[in-house]
């Protein structure tokens, strides 16, 4: 298991981002059964979520939080020396979103940026990453952005996805400082489980072609194409069983912390019977175990920096907690860390209005 | 756990009625077998017998006895 340590590093600030338009689970009975609807509800938790507009990337929601945290902060343009942004929803096949953004943010060109393919453990590993490349001495202030539009490849016929998954994007403004402020990580990957959470067609490996995008019944009756997310929820949950709690035992053992020294346990929103029975077999208080499944859904990568300014901003702008984040899904890969997060800076997460018009690349 | 406390336990992931299974029933037959049954299935016996359950293999059991069967030398 990959194991680190870091320190002096600090979170200076979060800010979440959705697209307005919101689905219920109710306008889900078009295509299902209202009963069936209504148990899938009850077990994954998820109530309501956003949807990205056709014209809305991603990126437009990393864009406009980060505008936020930037301006929040006071932190001058220049001063970032690093962008990092981890999505499975890039605006191009290439160039990297990175770059663009580092363009549309009016960042220094000395500043180093790139993406990063990963979804339900992105955000821990974007941390890991920072942390470490902060700690060399050479860097001091980075933006982690993060999130999906799932909503962009679900099929609306495919139960086990089209009433889980919402789309967000995060901005995280981290730096280096004074305080000791130790950070502990550890990192897993199983590839065997690649074919359980996939978008199978589109890249390089199975090219889009005239057949890629014709929607065929599937499992269960479930309909969706190719180039549409497939996911096996039941060999997900069965990987969590196997993966999540020796990982949260691992990475409390490595920072010498009991599960009481915690404030909050902050995982990736997966589903709310996948949280719950976590916390019930970690015999953690389900009082400390925040969620934001309800109105927001399964938000991939956002989902852990989403989760805390929903649940836990009021504390966070003021006080420092002892936090352990957790995330694991498609890989399957699946990450967790220990770290004291406040006072930073934390407000309301922002609604992008539905007719904004974003522009990708200066000048086009 | 004895056996017949577990297919109680599949009873009542699939809202049958109590004593209603007899083992020899097809598993796709039952009306409240789906993916949620075989996640929740998946849970309780990583719950009372703390080993995690192929779903493939759950998927592959033809009927009530062989599921069961799943966890020989775990029910008494």
């Amino acid at each position: 298991m990959a194991i680190t340590k870091v320190s002096n590093i600090r979170l200076a600030g979060i800010v979440g981002a959705v697209p307005e338009p919101v689905r219920t689970v109710q306008d889900c009975t078009e295509y299902f059964d209202e009963k069936e609807v209504l148990k899938i509800s009850q077990s994954t938790g998820v109530k309501r979520w956003h949807v990205a507009p056709s014209h809305v990337c991603v990126s437009d929601l990393c864009h406009t939080a980060t505008e936020r945290l930037l301006a929040e902060l006071d932190w001058s343009r220049d001063s970032i020396d690093l962008l990092i942004f981890i999505s499975q929803g890039p605006d191009y096949i290439l160039p990297a979103t990175g770059c663009i953004l580092q363009s549309r943010l009016g960042l220094s060109k000395q500043c180093a940026a790139f993406d990063i393919n990963l979804g339900c453990s992105g955000y821990v590993y974007g941390l890991w990453l920072i942390a470490h490349m902060l700690s060399s001495g050479k860097l001091n202030r980075a933006l982690l952005l993060v999130g999906d539009t799932a909503s962009k490849t679900v099929s609306h016929l495919d139960r086990s996805a089209a009433l889980l998954f919402g789309d967000a994007g995060a901005a995280t403004a981290i730096e280096r400082c004074e305080e000791e402020r130790s950070m502990t990580f550890v990192f897993g990957t199983d590839g065997t489980g690649a074919k359980n959470l996939i978008i199978p067609a589109g890249g390089f490996r199975y090219r889009r072609n005239k057949s890629s995008g014709i929607p065929k019944e599937r499992e269960n009756g479930n309909i969706r194409s190719d180039e549409q997310l497939f996911m096996d929820g039941a060999e997900i949950f069965a990987f969590t069983l196997r993966e999540v709690s020796p990982m949260l035992k691992t990475v409390l053992k490595e920072a010498v912390w009991s599960a009481d020294d915690v404030d909050a346990f902050v995982f990736h929103q997966a589903n709310k019977f996948i949280i719950e029975y976590l916390a019930k077999r970690m015999k953690l208080p389900i009082e400390k175990v925040p969620m934001s499944l309800e109105n927001y859904g399964n938000t991939s990568s956002a989902s852990i920096p989403l989760t805390m300014v929903h649940t836990l901003s009021d504390k966070l702008r003021n006080e420092s907690l002892k936090i352990v984040m957790a995330g694991f899904g498609v890989g399957y890969s699946w990450g967790a860390c220990t770290l004291s997060c406040g006072p930073m800076v934390m407000p309301e997460i922002i609604i992008l209005p539905e007719n904004k018009k974003e522009t990708d690349m200066k000048g086009q | 756990m004895t056996k017949k406390e577990l297919v109680q336990m599949l009873e009542e992931i699939v809202e049958a009625d109590p004593d209603t299974l007899t083992g020899e029933e097809l598993i796709e037959d039952l009306e409240g077998w789906d993916s949620l049954a075989v996640v929740n299935f998946i849970a309780l016996v990583d719950e009372n017998f703390g080993i995690t359950l192929s779903p493939e293999k759950i998927m592959n059991s033809k009927t009530v006895n062989e599921l069961v069967s799943l966890l020989d030398g775990y029910i008494k």
